[in-house]
């Protein structure tokens, strides 16, 4: 009997407080977008770069984007770890030769502006959609070394600086790989033997990302530093006391991209934005934030020196993809300390 | 638990009275609870919506006076020729500008862009502005001719505008002249809102996709943006049921944002608290009632009981002088009552028996001192039986034999004895009556010889003749006493018969013990019917009656018929 009624109100309570749910979350379903317009997108880029753009993309298509941030090799890794079942759509930023090392996981693409981007920056099989092209340059700090002290890769592995170069961990920052392979391809000698006199001359000190490159540089921790075009720029013009300096051995115009994940859960809606990633009016905007369109009618800022003024390495974006593990591996490897003889 | 309920009466009238008491007030109590709940989430959430309701009309408002403050530069020919590209004086400019948009110049900033995006002059002198594309953001929104507000790309600093609206400018032959920028800072929205959303709400204004532009609380912008929007896009409720906060949400057409009060729980932990508290002590007091009440019933149950328990103790010890007291005239009165009247009559006839038992006693104390010093009579009436031989009395040796027969049959332990021998000793003691008594008498025994065995008790026969010749043939010349036995069923018939003068007829009829005082005299007869009577019970005893035509009484001695093999309790 008491167990009974116990039972009863129990159930009377529960229909109550349901009701009350009930009636919330009707109203707030009603406005979350249907499936049909969203679009989930990985992105290493920073946010300062991918906000306006996929602002403007929702303005324009009325698609909701669901933004998801890491280093370049972190997301590419969860996307290879849910290629079961994919969550995201789109894979924005990171090195087409980071890129590429996970073809498996992406979906070639052909974008609707193909002819307008420039032959040397498509992918042949479409695998991938350049974004902007991001040459490799060296940096330092002007309040510790005069200016000509640095001018190429081979600087780099001079004795007097030993320990005092700035280089992020190529396992976590695509850049830093593309410039690792770019600096080998430059040298010019055994691939091997360079990334192991480089790691030597590190002294073990290497930097957690990208982006700790430009201020470790900046604040004296370091005197020299291997970072890309763009972001220097970007530093030097918010004031920050570094010099740019272009190897004289070569650089590498390896640009980043985007890549449409394969079964994307909305690939239509990411499609719609690889499309728009190479738009006029995308390339046109990022283009006046010291990046190099891919796009042969947009122009690149005119403080930037001219392509044709650059010295380039002859990189070889399938060797860099498919030896990537190898290379972080003999990077790993050497990193740990010179040995003595 | 069914056993311990079952163990006392008292456990069960307890959770009786628990059952009913509690479960009705859990039942309020939950009810009250919801009832209470949902009429205060009702008034949340109309509150909230009447707030968001005034934010919008605001924000009508606004848009209103910018849109007329679009018409009002749209008129004016100084600003239309410098968005045409007139060299004007840029003090004459700013000033114009002002005069058009004086109605909500306090209200936001407003900069003039000409067709290509370039910046001509703004309400506010403090930073100079860009140059903006046409084909990116704001101006490209505005281009398609809709006031729509969003937040502007570079938000950083902090006088910058958190929201911005472009107004499409056209000349008086609908060509697009230029824009007219709408800029909402921190202090202008601040100075809107202010005291509109109630002092513990929070105003979050959110873009049409949910990307953060202000916050009454400029701390959480972000943050709190950020968690809403994944909650929308993974389908989650905003309003988890025991988060702190309530949003509620309205979209305003006007401008394209989303309008999200947040609002503190109306029914937070402390207020549940509070409600727990009450309905546990309210059920903590039902338990003390419900207690109490038990205690009380069963005790006023348990008293009544209590005493016929211990009475029924007492009467089991055998003491019989208990009484049970009964207040109330209830069932449990009645049954006290009852058993009280019960006892009296237990009572009553234990005395009954134990009266039987002194009177038996009388009676064997009586017989043990007949037998005192037996032998020594006995032996006496031998001595002179041979006495009187020697000096030639035979009488006297006749009636010593006698005497020490009957006396040697007297004093022998056997209580019963066949009735042949009763019959002996009957004849000795004639015997020596007919010595003693100078007329004599004639005495007869008539006995069926089958009759001879059965056991009678000892000395049964002897005072009812004794009765006989004393009394019945007082006076009588020709006595004649006849001794009589007959069997009836059971039943076994002893008859002495006199010819006397007979009974009074209020003697007639079963021997009355009562009369034991008037008996005095007839002492005999009233042994013999208390032998019988105690030996045999009611129904037995003497009856007597006179000879049915003729002179004599006839004195009856009724008792079971028995044989020697039967065992005689």
């Amino acid at each position: 009997m008491e167990k009974r009624g116990c039972l009863g109100i129990l159930a009377a309570v529960l229909l109550l407080t349901g009701c009350a749910d009930w009636r919330g979350e009707v109203q707030e379903t009603a406005l979350a977008p249907s499936e049909e317009q969203r679009l989930v997108i990985y992105t290493s880029h920073k946010e300062e770069v991918w906000q306006p753009i996929v602002r403007e993309f929702e303005e324009r298509t009325g698609i909701w984007v669901d933004v998801v941030t890491g280093g370049t090799n972190e997301l590419l890794e969860r996307i290879d770890g849910e290629s079961e079942h994919p969550a995201a759509d789109v894979m924005f930023g990171g090195g087409v030769d980071s890129l590429a090392v996970y073809a498996d996981c992406f979906e070639p693409y052909q974008c609707s502006e193909w002819e307008n981007i420039q032959a040397q920056y498509r992918a042949e099989d479409g695998l991938w959609t350049p974004f902007s092209s991001l040459p490799v340059v060296l940096i330092y700090n002007t309040k510790l070394l005069p200016q000509g002290r640095v001018t190429g890769w081979s600087d780099l592995l001079d004795d007097s600086l030993r320990g005092r170069v700035a280089f992020a961990d190529p396992a976590v920052s695509g850049s830093s790989f593309t410039s690792l392979v770019t600096m080998a391809c430059a040298l010019g000698e055994d691939t091997e033997a360079t990334i192991r006199e480089f790691a030597y001359s590190l002294e073990g000190n290497e930097l957690s990302g990208s982006g700790d490159v430009l201020t470790a540089v900046n604040n004296g921790s370091f005197w020299v530093g291997v970072t890309l075009e763009e972001t220097a720029l970007k530093r030097q013009e918010a004031g920050d006391s570094i010099s740019l300096v272009y190897p004289k051995e070569g650089t590498s115009l390896v640009p980043d991209g985007s890549a449409l994940v394969k079964e994307a859960p909305h690939g239509d809606n990411a499609k719609r934005f690889l499309d728009f990633t190479v738009s006029y009016d995308v390339q046109e905007m990022m283009a006046g934030q010291y990046r190099r369109s891919v796009r042969g009618d947009v122009a690149c800022l005119s403080q930037l020196p001219a392509l044709e003024e650059l010295t380039l390495v002859d990189y070889d974006i399938p060797w860099a993809s498919q030896n990537h593990d190898a290379v972080l591996m003999t990077w790993a490897f050497y990193l740990d300390g010179e040995e003595e003889t | 638990m069914k056993k311990f309920l079952s163990s006392s009466f008292r456990y069960r009238l307890f959770a009786s009275f628990l059952v009913v008491s509690l479960i009705p007030l859990l039942i309020c109590s939950a009810m009250l609870l919801q009832i209470f709940r949902l009429r205060m989430t009702g008034d949340a959430q109309k509150e909230a919506e009447e707030h968001l309701d005034r934010v919008g009309l605001l924000l009508d408002e606004s848009c209103q006076r910018f849109l007329q403050a679009a018409q009002s530069i749209q008129r004016d020919d100084v600003l239309t020729a410098a968005m045409l590209g007139a060299e004007e004086e840029g003090m004459v400019v700013y000033g114009r500008l002002l005069d058009a948009t004086q109605e909500s110049r306090n209200d936001a900033r407003f900069d003039l862009y000409d067709s290509q995006g370039r910046w001509l002059c703004s309400t506010r002198s403090d930073s100079a502005g860009q140059d903006l594309p046409t084909n990116w953001g704001v101006l490209r929104a505005a281009a398609e001719g809709t006031l729509r507000f969003f937040p502007p790309e570079e938000a950083a600093a902090a006088d910058a505008p958190l929201l911005q609206g472009g107004v499409p400018l056209t000349g008086d032959g609908g060509e697009r002249i230029g824009y007219l920028l709408v800029g909402l800072c921190r202090p202008d929205l601040d100075r809107l809102l202010e005291d509109i959303i109630g002092a513990r709400n929070d105003l979050l204004i959110l873009s049409a996709y949910w990307r953060p532009i202000y916050c009454s609380q400029p701390s959480l912008t972000d943050s709190l943006a950020s968690t809403l929007r994944q909650r929308l896009l993974k389908g989650e409720p905003l309003n988890s049921g025991d988060a702190e906060f309530t949003y509620t949400v309205s979209g305003h057409e006007g401008t394209g944002l989303y309008l999200v009060l947040r609002q503190p729980q109306v029914f937070n932990r402390d207020t549940m608290g509070l409600l727990y508290t009450v309905s546990l002590s309210s059920a903590l007091i039902c338990v003390a009632i419900s207690i109490l009440m038990s205690l009380t019933l069963s005790k006023q149950m348990f008293r009544p009981i209590q005493r016929l328990h211990g009475a029924i103790e007492a009467v089991a010890r055998n003491d019989l002088d208990v009484y049970v007291p009964h207040e109330h005239d209830d069932e449990l009165g009645q049954l006290a009552q009852r058993f009280n009247e019960m006892l009296v009559a237990l009572k009553a006839n234990q005395e009954q028996l134990v009266e039987n038992q002194k009177e038996l006693n009388e009676a064997q104390i009586r017989m043990l001192q007949a037998q005192l010093n037996p032998h020594f009579l006995c032996n006496t009436l031998d001595t002179m039986k041979w006495i009187s031989k020697i000096n030639k009395v035979p009488q006297v040796a006749n009636m010593s034999t006698n005497l020490a027969d009957i006396l040697r049959f007297c004093v022998s332990p056997d209580e019963f004895v066949p009735l042949w021998r009763e019959l002996e000793m009957l004849h000795s003691y004639v015997e020596i009556q007919r010595i003693r008594i100078s007329g004599g008498f004639e005495f007869s025994v008539e006995v069926p010889p089958e009759l001879e065995d059965c056991l009678v008790p000892k000395m049964v026969l002897q005072p009812i003749v004794e009765n006989a010749i004393l009394h019945g043939l007082d006076g009588v010349e020709q006595g004649a006493i006849l001794v009589q036995a007959r069997a009836e069923g059971e039943r076994l018939f002893l008859s002495v018969q006199d010819n006397g003068r007979g009974l009074p007829p209020e003697l007639e009829g079963p021997y009355a013990r009562r009369d034991r005082e008037l008996s005095r005299g007839h002492l005999g007869l009233y042994n013999v019917d208390t032998i019988l009577r105690k030996h045999y019970g009611e129904g037995c005893g003497l009856y007597l009656s006179n000879v049915s035509g003729g002179t004599g009484a006839c004195i009856t001695a009724v008792l079971p018929l028995r044989w020697e093999e039967e065992l005689i309790c």
